[in-house]
């Protein structure tokens, strides 16, 4: 009756089988469709599908480009997890990426950067960065019940346009008309993970250690302590938190503060990483929304989400070689990634699949979905 | 000829539940027909097979003499049915014009015919006394002119027979006399009304026909004339065998809890309750009896600090519970089951240990320095899991994946972990087995033997009677009656003051008012 | 400063407005018709930009009014398959929707390098074409206020036109036919539609059609007259600020015109202002469009509560 390690493991082996088992068939039909478009607009879909799915491993750059869009998808997974854990849909990591690039700019270019504390200074003036930006929204929605989702998306653009200005204008530049800044000091910029003699991979430096860092940290602030503890019941059913004393708007606001401050985090990944060391404008190529695929697969459990994100990014970058070596352009993944949200956050499974087909008519229900109908 | 007419119809749902067993209902044209009964006695579902909503498992419904089957409330409409359910459906910021042509517009082309559409319904409101104005926000209305508009919408397509749902429970005295003489004007003009009700008074005034359910089944068909109140309240009410836990004698002088003046208004604007003065003291449980819908789970509410109060003055352990919060209020010891434990008492999707450590969050037992501590949180639900004999397979396992009882049990467990001063109890074994119903009831037993102080409100009168050392009647949002528990006292006798049918003095009540 | 008056109210500058309006409008249009029916349509900005490349394409092959059609159906059949996946398939529709915007931010440049035959830029090199302006120049023939009235009123797109009708068009729908009642109701209170045999997931699937359709429309002037020929991520966020019009205009048609010109307006400014001002911040003033939305969100907000605590307290 009481503790019974076996059938408490069991059961829980058998919700991670089904929940894998419904992602890879999601995934399975998404490739199928992309194959599908290959087929019909190359001159060599197999050479392009081989390209995509084998030749990843294949050299240490590759590994590295892999691990490092691993990582940062990583972050932004963790950030819309915690988010859709008190099921709340701010959608502004893309906001928070850039004023968190920006604050690690303005650090990173200040005589703060030339020193040793570059690194660590930029980054928590990231997340400071991004947790503000990540509040606002959050706020708004606690006093006055304002909808979190046009306000993050508004703050998203605001962001960019800043970003636009501040490099254009404002930051210290190589030369007039380019659209970047200089270069951060060696100080300011996270240095390489791997530099061995004979093992050599540029793009991967510590950024991959901060992402398994966050991964510890989210993971054991939603199952260890009291405010996870609070923020997953407040998820699970407001009333219930309520009734129990938890105070659901301080934890709504907090969650989706805490989102921010990850948010801001990658920013400081990306400008200050191996990739860039600089800020430009539109450097984040809409990576961030990428983390709403990686949050709905991994169900917006932390320790799943570095998972899903290494199988994602390697997906990303199968498909940039293959853009590179072959006629598919990359963008092809954009089908893949589309297919794959809409399965998993839809209730598909293969009975369900099954039913919809044969009966032809699901029942019209009066329940509209969480998101619209949170104005 | 009959009207309509159901014969042995029977309804079990999924899971088991018997809601009609072989029930009889005939309905003559223009007559007033009240369908009453207790909570629970099939009423709703019998109205939902009438109108389509539900299919019955067994018996036939026959109108004007003939055979008929509704798969849906649209074939119904068309039949010359409509319902008003007790839960409006209409659009609030659209005008009552426009809620009652809905769906069966009159078009001018392509256009909608406001003129024609006014005009309809302002002749319907003068022909049926509906007074009613059509172009108003149907949000800007008072409930009872709301329920015109409902009562518009069926007539506007032509129903012959209208089905009103607990039309009173939503209105105030003066709105029900009007409701009254509209219906007398309905029928005047040859429709017919079914009246499903609680408020005996009201059935007495109003119908021709009464028909009472109990359990699923038919009691008998009466007419209005030839009946008495008593025998009306002993047919709906029953004689059912009283169970009675045994119970330690307790000191049951320190007051524990009181409300003085308690005034709760809903979020329509309804007054449900409407200034009560009870105090419940250590070692005793107090019965809060009333049929749904007079003030009991608002009472609870209030003194648990769930529920905003209008008025009045809640005292928990000598402090004014005013601006206490929900924690604080359990910091003094107040534990409580709640109506809803699906909606309000769990997170189904959570563990069982966490749920049994919810409430107790800003415990240093279970919370250090804001990290939880998992060992203790786990050994807590091992222990209670053990004390309440919860059906699970471990402490980590979703609670979702809990039978009702054993869902109930943790609720319970939970709140009587450690002994409260003050438990407030709402259905506290609705929808739960036998077996986890004789442990709850030992349970909560317990808790007062050891002092606790205990309000019970139940649907389920036998509970009541079982349970509780004194009783007391609620109706509309008011005590009418109080008693000191005992053999000699019956289901009959509550059921006159549940229904509404008599009130005691004050002097009465003081007996058993501490 | 005075040279920006000048040019701010000239004829010129309202052309401008016009222009840079007409593809917001619409796409304001789309998403006033998929909110009132109980939608957030966060995909305006993909159906836009997919409206814009179908468009493109088309045009290369057919006249200018077939491509324009096209690109309505891309847009709608984008809006047919948000409501297979949220109605049917149970799917959240802000994910939905998001997953949209995916789908056709990469599904574009995808048909583009296809297209172009490895050009995932712009379609530069491809002939496609414009739809054409209508030349009211005959109007200087009215004595006196002629030429003026020329000015204004000659050489808008044809679509612009078009948009003037349709938000004519959506108000009529809304507020006069019966169809229009059915669709406020299932956005506001879908229960009593339901209760009255509307089939209230057919309304919601045709309004996100439709606002797909409306969406598709505003890229094809986007990618036909704006600009002619497409550049990826060509709307560059006017799906969102389309969004922001609705609320600002309190959700009615009249409001949402109002607020689509005054966020056009913006638009222009943010095109004229950095000729007259050399380091004028173009970008702060594409931003206030963003700002002023959220400033909408949170004063519509306060009234709303404001509203539910008058009508709770007693």
């Amino acid at each position: 009756m009481s503790n019974n390690p076996t059938i408490d493991r069991s059961s829980r082996w058998k919700a991670i089988r089904s929940e894998t088992g419904r992602a890879v068939g999601a995934l399975l039909i998404a490739l199928a469709v992309a194959f599908v478009v290959v087929l019909l607009t190359s001159k060599a879909p197999f050479e392009a599908l081989n390209v995509l799915l084998t030749q990843i491993p294949q050299k240490p750059r590759t590994i590295g480009l892999w691990l490092d869009d691993a990582a940062k998808l990583t972050i932004t997974g963790l950030a819309f997890s915690l988010v859709f854990q008190a099921r709340q849909f701010s959608m502004g990591v893309q906001g928070q990426v850039y004023v968190g690039a920006i604050a690690a700019a303005y650090v990173a270019l200040s005589p703060i950067g030339a020193t040793w504390a570059g690194i660590p200074a930029g980054m928590i003036a990231a997340m400071l960065a991004g947790a503000v930006w990540g509040f606002i929204p959050g706020i708004a929605k606690a006093k006055l019940g304002a909808n979190e989702i046009v306000s993050s998306l508004m703050l998203n653009y605001i962001a960019i346009e800043l970003c636009n200005y501040l490099v254009r204008a404002q930051l210290p530049k190589p030369q007039a008309g380019v659209l970047t800044t200089n270069d951060f000091p060696d100080t300011a910029v996270l240095p390489q993970l791997i530099k061995f003699d004979g093992l050599n991979i540029t793009r991967l430096d510590y950024g991959f250690v901060f992402a398994l860092v966050a991964v510890a940290i989210v993971w054991f602030a939603l199952y260890r302590t009291s405010w996870g503890l609070k923020l997953r019941l407040v998820g699970h059913n407001p009333r219930f938190a309520e009734y129990s004393g938890i105070k659901a708007t301080f934890i709504m606001v907090s969650a989706m503060t805490a989102a921010g401050a990850l948010g801001g985090l990658l920013g400081s990944m990306f400008v200050q990483g191996q990739g860039w060391g600089k800020l430009t404008v539109l450097f984040e190529g809409n990576l961030a929304f990428e983390g709403i695929l990686v949050a709905i697969v991994a169900r917006s459990r932390p320790l799943a989400v570095p998972i899903v994100a290494l199988f994602y990014g390697y997906l990303r970058q199968g498909a940039q070689l293959m853009n590179i070596r072959t006629d598919v352009p990359a963008e092809v993944i954009g089908v893949v990634t589309a297919i794959i949200i809409l399965l998993v956050s839809s209730s598909y499974s293969v009975t369900f699949m099954k039913r919809l087909f044969r009966r032809g008519a699901a029942p019209a229900t009066a329940a509209v979905p969480a998101g619209s109908a949170a104005k | 000829m009959a009207l309509l007419e159901a014969i042995g119809i029977g309804k079990t749902y999924p899971g088991g539940v018997v809601a009609n067993d072989g029930v009889n209902l005939v309905i003559q044209p223009g007559e007033v027909h009240a369908v009453v009964g207790e909570n629970g006695a099939g009423k709703s579902t019998l109205m939902k097979i009438l109108f389509g909503l539900e299919q019955p498992n067994a018996g036939t419904l026959l109108l004007d003499g003939k055979p008929v089957q509704f798969a849906g409330p649209r074939e119904a409409i068309d039949a010359g049915i409509g319902m008003v359910f007790q839960h409006f459906s209409l659009v609030p910021s659209f005008a009552v014009y426009e809620n009652v042509v809905m769906g069966s517009e009159p078009k001018a082309g392509i256009r909608l015919d406001r003129k024609k559409a006014i005009a309809e319904v302002q002749a319907l409101s003068d022909k049926f006394r509906l007074k009613v104005d059509p172009l108003p926000a149907v949000r800007s209305l008072p409930v009872g002119q709301q329920q015109r508009v409902e009562i518009l919408k069926s007539l506007y397509r032509n129903a012959r027979i209208l089905i009103l749902d607990e039309p009173t429970a939503v209105l105030a005295p003066q709105e029900v006399q009007e409701l009254f003489v509209a219906i007398r004007s309905l029928v005047a003009q040859g429709k017919t009304v079914i009246f499903i009700a609680h408020k005996l008074p009201e059935v007495l005034e109003i119908s021709d026909t009464i028909t009472v359910m109990r359990q699923g089944k038919t009691v008998g068909q009466v007419k209005t004339k030839e009946v008495t109140e008593k025998s009306l309240a002993a047919m709906m009410v029953g004689r059912e065998v009283s169970l009675r836990v045994e119970r330690k004698p307790t000191d049951q002088t320190q007051r524990v809890a009181s409300v003085a003046g308690l005034r709760v208004v809903n979020a329509r604007g309804t007054e449900v309750v409407a200034g009560l003065d009870l105090a419940v003291h250590s070692g005793e449980i107090v019965g809060l009896v009333g049929v749904e819908g007079n003030g009991q789970a608002e009472t609870l509410e209030a003194i648990a600090g769930l529920r905003a109060i209008a008025d009045g003055h809640i005292q928990i352990a000598n402090e004014n519970a005013a601006g206490l919060s929900v924690l604080d209020r359990r910091g003094l010891g107040l534990a409580s089951i709640p109506e809803d434990r699906i909606a309000e008492g769990l997170a189904t999707g959570a563990s069982v240990a966490e749920n049994l450590v919810a409430t107790k969050l800003n415990d240093s037992r279970y919370v250090r320095h804001g990290l939880l501590d998992l060992k203790a949180i786990k050994a807590n639900a091992v222990k209670l899991i053990e004390r309440f004999s919860i059906r699970v397979g471990g402490p980590s396992y979703a609670v979702s994946t809990l039978s009702g009882g054993n869902m109930q049990k943790v609720v319970v467990a939970r709140e009587l972990a450690e002994q409260p001063n003050l438990l407030l109890v709402n259905q506290p074994t609705r929808g739960v087995d036998l077996g986890a119903t004789q442990f709850i009831w030992r349970t909560i037993t317990d808790a007062r033997d050891a002092g606790a102080a205990v309000l019970l409100s139940s649907a389920d009168l036998s509970e009541l009677l079982a349970l509780s050392d004194r009783l007391v009647v609620l109706y509309r949002g008011k005590i009418v009656a109080a008693f000191v528990n005992s053999p000699d006292l019956t289901p009959e006798t509550l059921g006159t003051y549940m229904l509404g049918l008599s009130t005691q003095t004050t002097a009465e009540m003081q007996v058993a008012l501490k | 400063m005075m040279e920006l008056f000048i040019t701010v109210f000239s004829a010129a500058f309202f052309v401008t407005i016009i222009r840079t309006t007409t593809p917001l409008l619409l796409a304001t249009m789309g998403g006033l018709v998929a909110d009132l029916s109980g939608a957030l349509n966060v995909a305006l900005e993909g159906m836009m930009l997919v409206g814009c490349l179908t468009a493109v394409l088309v045009s290369v092959y057919a006249p200018w009014y077939v491509a324009v059609v096209s690109g309505m159906g891309a847009g709608a059949l984008l809006g047919l398959l948000m409501a297979f996946f949220a109605y049917r398939m149970k799917a959240d529709i802000i994910l939905v929707g998001f997953a949209i915007n995916i789908l056709a931010a990469g599904g574009t440049v995808f048909a583009l390098s296809i297209a172009t035959g490895g050009d995932k830029g712009t379609s530069i090199n491809l002939p496609s074409k414009a739809v054409p302006a209508i030349d009211l120049s005959f109007l200087s023939g009215v004595p006196g206020v002629g030429p003026t009235l020329t000015a204004f009123l000659s050489g808008h797109s044809v679509l612009s036109w078009i948009a003037a009708f349709v938000v004519f068009a959506v108000w009529y729908f809304l507020y006069r036919t019966p169809w229009g009642l059915w669709l406020r109701g299932v956005g506001e209170y879908p229960a009593a539609p339901e209760a009255a045999g509307i089939p209230v997931n057919k309304v919601r699937t045709w309004s996100l059609v439709v606002s797909g359709a409306l969406a598709g429309m505003g890229g094809a002037q986007l990618a036909m007259f704006n600009y002619v020929g497409f550049t990826r991520d060509m709307t560059a966020g006017r799906g969102f600020i389309a969004l922001g019009a609705v609320l600002l205009g309190a959700r009615h048609p009249v409001g949402a015109l109002l607020a689509a010109l005054l966020f056009g307006a913006f638009e222009a400014l943010a095109v004229v202002m950095p000729g007259l001002f050399s380091d004028a911040p173009a970008e702060l003033i594409r931003s206030i469009p963003f700002v002023v939305t959220i400033v909408a969100l949170v004063l519509f907000s306060i009234r709303a509560q404001r509203a539910l605590a008058l009508r709770g307290a007693k």
